[in-house]
C-alpha cells in the first residue's frame, strides 16, 4: 500500500521574480513515470515540501494543457514560504497531489467568464485562463480584472500580453493608488467592477483574492445581477494533509481540502461561511 | 455465530504467557499514584483486570501520538526518498474497554476509507483486540446513550466478561477462534444462563444519558453565544483531544530531514493559524464549538455516527470539569421532553 | 462564609464596581466544582466554597485584560495575582480581590482511591507546605467562621521530599524521571493551566525555528517539562496546578519546588509574598553572588 503523506521528488528548473515577495517555481518531477501520469485540473493545489523545513498547499498555477512541468507561485509569508525562496534552480523540493475538487470546468462551458483576482489570486485564476486560452472555442467571452495593492505587486506580467491578444478576451488592470507612469485603472477592485458593469446573462464569475477584496466583491456581482451559483471562489485555509484527515480545514462537515478548495457562493452560505 | 469459552485468570495468565512467545502483549497495567496505563506487558500477570479505565485510550497503538512518516536524504549528490518501514510483528492488546474498540471502529472510517492511511491500517491488521465487558461503568460513562454498551463488541475479537468464579469469553472471529483454541472449555447450561443474565444485568448499568442532536439541530444554534458561555472555563490544553479515542486530528512537521506526524488539537490556537496570522478560529468560542460540531454534527453528516463513544475521558480528565455531555444535553432551543 | 462571599459578589456587580465576577459554582457531577463566569448580579446565588474549590482562578485574568473583575482567591490563588501585577501583566485598579481564609483543599484524585471508612480528609499535598491561610493581598477578606478541620503542615522542613530526593545519585534521578516524563503526552495542559504560563507564544509553540521536538520521545519531553520549570523559576508560587491538572500524573511540584528552594537560598526569595516585593528577575542587586552583574 503506497504511503499518501510521501512527496514525488521534483527538481526547480525555472525561478521566476513576480514581485518584491512572490516568485514563480517551476517544478519537473524526477520519475518520468511521475511526470506523464500527473493529471491534474486547473483550482486544484499541491503539497509542497521543502525537506527540513515542512510542507504547505500552494495552487497550481500553470495550466493543465501546458504539459512538462507545473508552476507555482508562492508569497514571502511563513515557515515553508520562506524556505521555498531561498532555493536555486536545480534544488529539489517534494510535491504530493494533486489535491482538492479544482474549477467546475465542464460547467463553465459555453459560458462567458469574468475573472476577479487580487494580488496573488491571481496564482488559482491563473490555470484557468489559460486553460480556457488553449480550448478558446469551449468558452464565450472572457474577461479578466486583476487587481493589485500597487503595479509592483502584480503579477504574471509577462502574460498580459498574450491574453490581451487572445480572441473575444478583454483584461482590465487595477491599482488601489494612483501611480505615475500608470495608464490602466486606480480603485480597488470592486469599484473597478461598479464602473465597468460586466454582463451576467451566460455568464459565471470566478474571483480569488484577500479575503477583504472577496467580501466587497460579492456584493458587488450580486448587484450586477450574477446569482449565487454562478459565484465561484477558492478559499484558502491552513491545511496539513490535504486528504481530509488531518481536521484543520474543516468549514461546516466539509474540508476545504478534500471537497474544496473551490465552493460557489451558494455552497458557502449554506454552511454560514463569512465572505 | 460467536461461541463461549470458561476459564479462570490463571488459565488466562498461562495462556498469554504461551502466546507472548509470538505476539507483543499489550495491557493496562495500574501504577500506583499514576493511573492505569496501557503498557507493553513482560510479565504478564502485571495485566490489570479490575474495573478501572486506562487514562490513554488504545488509539495511540494505531494512530501514534508521533511517528516519522519518512526520510529524506542527500546521497550520491542525489535527493532520495526513504519510506519508514512499516512494522510487521503481531500484537494482543487485551483486557480493553468496549468504548475504546467502538472508538477504532470510527477511526476507520477516517483512515481506512478513501485515501487510505498504511500506517494505521497497517497497525490494524497486525493487531488482535480482547476486550473486557465492563462491570462498574465510572460516573462519567455515557457509552450507552452513543450507541455502544458495557458488552459491546464491535471491533474485538474476543470479549472476556468477568464473572465471579471465573471468565467467560465470547469468541468473535476466526482471528479469535484460533487463539482461544486450547484454552478453557466450552459453556454448560447453567454457564450459559449466566452470562445471558450477566449480559442482561450490564446493558443498564450505565447511568449518566444524554440525548444527542438529531439531523440538523445543532447547525441553527452555530452562532448562538451558548459556545462562548460554555467555552469559558475551558483552558486550551489537550487534554480532551488526546485523550479521546476517536479524535484523530494531527500535524505534519519537519524534524531534522525526516517527516513526523504528531497529534494535534482543535484547542489549540495554532492549530488553524494561517501564515499570514489570520485565524478563523481565533478564540475558545470557536475552538470549542468546533470540538462539539466535529464530534456531534459534521461527523454524522459525513459518516452517519458521533464521533464519540461515551466514554467520559474527556470529562473524566478535564482539568476545569468541562463536561461535554451535559453541554450538548443542555444545548438552547432543542427539542426536550 | 459563602453568604458573605455571595452578598459582596452581588453588591459589587449591582454597583457596577465589576463587570464580571469569577468564582466557584457546583459541577454537572453534583460533588465537584467548576469555575464559574458571572455578569449579573441576581446569579451571584450560584457561588459556592468549600474544600472542592481546587481552582486558582487567577489564570483566567488574561483572559479579560481591560476590564474590570472581581475574583475570588485563595491564599495560594492571591499569590499568583502578586506575581501577575509585579510582571505588569494586570492592573491593580481593574481586580477586585474576594480574599477567602482557607484551610486546605482536596486532591480529588486521591479521594477517589480513599476507603470511605477512613477518618482521612484528601486534603492535597500543596495545601502541607502552604504558608499563610489568609491571602496576602486582598480588598475585602472574607475569614473562616468556627473551627474547620484543616490540612495537616509540614511545619519544619517543606522542603524535606525535595532533599530526599537531592541525595539521590545523578543516575538515580536520571532515571526516575526518565519514566515520569515517558508518560507526557504533551498536552499541555501543564502549561494552560498555570497563571504564570502568560507568553503571548510560549518556546514550544515556536516554528521558526522549533527549539523542541514535537517527538514523544525522551529528548522532547525532557526538553518540555524542563524547559517549563525553569520559566517559573522565582515565579512559581506553588499552586500545584500544574500537577493536579497533569492527566498521567508526573509529579511537576518536585521539580518546581527544587527550584524554589535554589532560589530561597540563593536569594532568600520567595514569590507572591508582598505586592511590595519585585520581581525577583528583574531587579538588580549589587550584593548578588554572581560577578558578571557588578
Amino acid at each position: 500500500m503506497q504511503n499518501i503523506y510521501q512527496p514525488y521528488l521534483a527538481g526547480i528548473i525555472d525561478i521566476r521574480q513576480e514581485t518584491p515577495d512572490i516568485k514563480t517555481f517551476k517544478l519537473k518531477f524526477r520519475d518520468k513515470e511521475i511526470e506523464g501520469s500527473f493529471n491534474y485540473r486547473p483550482g486544484q493545489f499541491v503539497e509542497f515540501s521543502v525537506f527540513g523545513e515542512g510542507e504547505a498547499p500552494f495552487c497550481i498555477a500553470s495550466s493543465p494543457t501546458r504539459k512538462g512541468s507545473i508552476e507555482c507561485s508562492v508569497k514571502r509569508m511563513g515557515k515553508v514560504s520562506q524556505a521555498l525562496h531561498e532555493l536555486d534552480v536545480g534544488d529539489t523540493v517534494g510535491i504530493r497531489g494533486p489535491y482538492g475538487n479544482g474549477f467546475p470546468v465542464e460547467d463553465l462551458k459555453a459560458k462567458n467568464l469574468l475573472f476577479v483576482a487580487g494580488g496573488i489570486g491571481l496564482a488559482p485564476l491563473r490555470s484557468l485562463i489559460n486553460y480556457c486560452l488553449d480550448n478558446r472555442d469551449d468558452f464565450k467571452a472572457v474577461t479578466i480584472v486583476n487587481g493589485a495593492r500597487t503595479s509592483r505587486d502584480l503579477v504574471y506580467k509577462s502574460e498580459y500580453r498574450e491574453w490581451e491578444k487572445a480572441g473575444d478576451t478583454k483584461l482590465h488592470l487595477t491599482v488601489d493608488c494612483r501611480e505615475e507612469d500608470w495608464t490602466c485603472m486606480v480603485g480597488v477592485v470592486p469599484r473597478i467592477l461598479e464602473q465597468l458593469k460586466p454582463a451576467c446573462r451566460d455568464s459565471s464569475a470566478i474571483v480569488c483574492g484577500p479575503p477583504v477584496m472577496i467580501r466587497y466583491t460579492m456584493p458587488v456581482l450580486l448587484k450586477l445581477g450574477f446569482c449565487a451559483p454562478s459565484i465561484i471562489t477558492t478559499l484558502e485555509m491552513k491545511m496539513k494533509c490535504g486528504l481530509g484527515k488531518c481536521g484543520r480545514c474543516s468549514i461546516g462537515n466539509l474540508y476545504v481540502c478534500k471537497d474544496g478548495p473551490v465552493f460557489s457562493l451558494e455552497q458557502l452560505r449554506a454552511f454560514q461561511y463569512e465572505c | 455465530m460467536p461461541s463461549e469459552k470458561f476459564f479462570v485468570k490463571e488459565d488466562l495468565y498461562n495462556k498469554l504467557e504461551e502466546l507472548s512467545k509470538e505476539f507483543e502483549i499489550i495491557g493496562p497495567r495500574e501504577l500506583p499514584n499514576k493511573g492505569i496505563f496501557y503498557q507493553s506487558l513482560k510479565n504478564t500477570r502485571d495485566l490489570y483486570l479490575g474495573e478501572g479505565f486506562a487514562i490513554e485510550p488504545i488509539k495511540r497503538f494505531f494512530l501514534k501520538p508521533s511517528e516519522w512518516i519518512f526520510d529524506e536524504r542527500f546521497r550520491e549528490n542525489k535527493n532520495i526518498l526513504e519510506g519508514i518501514p512499516l512494522p510487521a510483528d503481531k500484537r494482543i492488546i487485551i483486557s480493553v474497554r468496549p468504548c475504546e474498540t467502538r472508538g477504532l471502529t470510527l477511526l476507520d472510517k477516517v483512515f481506512d476509507s478513501d485515501y487510505k492511511d498504511n500506517f494505521y491500517i497497517n497497525n490494524r491488521k497486525r493487531t488482535i483486540i480482547i476486550g473486557l465487558a465492563c462491570n462498574k461503568p465510572a460516573k462519567n460513562c455515557f457509552c450507552t446513550s452513543m450507541g455502544g454498551s458495557p458488552i459491546e463488541s464491535r471491533g474485538m475479537d474476543v470479549l472476556i466478561f468477568d464473572m465471579d468464579r471465573g471468565l467467560i469469553a465470547e469468541i468473535l472471529t476466526d482471528r479469535g477462534r484460533e487463539l482461544f483454541a486450547s484454552i478453557g472449555e466450552g459453556l454448560n447450561e447453567g454457564q450459559r444462563r449466566l452470562l445471558k443474565e450477566d449480559k442482561e444485568k450490564k446493558k443498564d448499568l450505565v447511568e449518566k444519558k444524554l440525548s444527542p442532536p438529531e439531523g440538523k439541530e445543532l447547525d441553527k444554534i452555530f452562532e448562538s453565544d451558548y459556545w462562548e458561555d460554555v467555552s469559558r472555563p475551558c483552558i486550551g490544553c489537550g487534554i480532551c483531544t488526546y485523550l479521546c479515542p476517536t479524535c484523530h486530528c494531527f500535524d505534519l512537521v519537519d524534524e531534522r530531514r525526516k517527516r513526523l506526524r504528531c497529534y494535534d488539537s482543535c484547542s489549540f490556537p495554532d492549530f488553524t493559524l494561517e501564515a499570514s496570522g489570520v485565524n478563523p478560529r481565533p478564540t475558545k468560542k470557536e475552538r470549542y464549538r468546533q470540538r462539539v460540531f466535529h464530534k456531534f454534527d459534521y461527523f454524522k453528516k459525513n459518516f452517519g455516527e458521533n464521533l464519540c463513544v461515551g466514554c467520559g475521558r474527556c470529562i473524566r480528565h478535564c482539568p476545569v470539569k468541562i463536561d461535554i455531555a451535559d453541554i450538548v444535553d443542555k444545548v438552547p432551543g432543542l427539542k426536550k421532553e | 462564609m459563602i453568604d458573605r462571599i455571595k452578598k459582596k459578589a452581588e453588591e459589587l456587580l449591582r454597583t457596577k464596581q465589576v463587570d464580571l465576577i469569577i468564582g466557584y459554582k457546583r459541577a454537572p457531577d453534583g460533588v465537584s466544582v467548576a469555575p464559574v463566569f458571572i455578569d449579573k448580579a441576581e446569579e451571584t446565588k450560584e457561588l459556592i466554597w468549600d474544600t472542592y474549590c481546587v481552582y486558582n482562578l487567577s489564570n483566567y485574568l488574561k483572559d479579560f485584560r481591560g476590564r474590570k473583575i472581581g475574583i475570588i482567591a485563595k491564599a495560594c490563588d492571591a499569590r499568583s495575582i502578586i506575581v501577575l501585577l509585579q510582571e505588569n501583566q494586570l492592573k491593580r485598579k481593574d481586580i477586585f480581590i474576594i480574599g477567602v481564609e482557607c484551610s486546605g483543599i482536596v486532591d480529588e484524585k486521591k479521594l477517589l482511591s480513599i476507603s470511605p471508612q477512613t477518618s482521612e480528609l484528601g486534603f492535597d499535598e500543596r495545601c502541607r507546605s502552604c504558608k499563610p491561610s489568609k491571602p496576602p493581598i486582598y480588598d475585602v477578606l472574607i475569614v473562616q467562621e468556627g473551627q474547620r478541620p484543616q490540612a495537616p503542615r509540614l511545619e519544619k522542613d517543606p522542603y524535606g521530599s525535595v532533599r530526599k530526593s537531592e541525595a539521590k545519585s545523578i543516575s538515580e534521578k536520571f532515571k526516575l524521571w526518565q519514566e515520569e516524563f515517558s508518560r507526557c503526552i504533551r498536552c499541555y495542559a501543564c502549561r494552560q493551566i498555570c497563571p504564570l504560563c502568560y507568553c503571548p507564544r510560549c518556546v514550544a509553540d515556536q516554528t521558526q525555528p522549533s527549539w523542541l521536538s514535537r517527538a514523544h520521545s525522551f529528548r522532547g519531553n525532557f526538553t518540555w517539562n524542563v524547559t517549563r520549570a525553569m520559566h517559573l523559576a522565582g515565579r512559581c508560587i506553588d499552586c500545584g496546578e500544574c500537577e493536579r491538572a497533569c492527566p498521567v500524573g508526573i509529579p511537576l511540584r518536585d521539580i518546581n519546588k527544587k527550584i524554589e528552594k535554589d532560589v530561597k537560598e540563593l536569594f532568600n526569595y520567595e514569590a507572591g509574598l508582598s505586592a511590595e516585593q519585585k520581581a525577583l528577575l528583574s531587579c538588580f542587586d549589587k550584593n548578588d553572588p554572581e560577578d558578571f552583574i557588578r
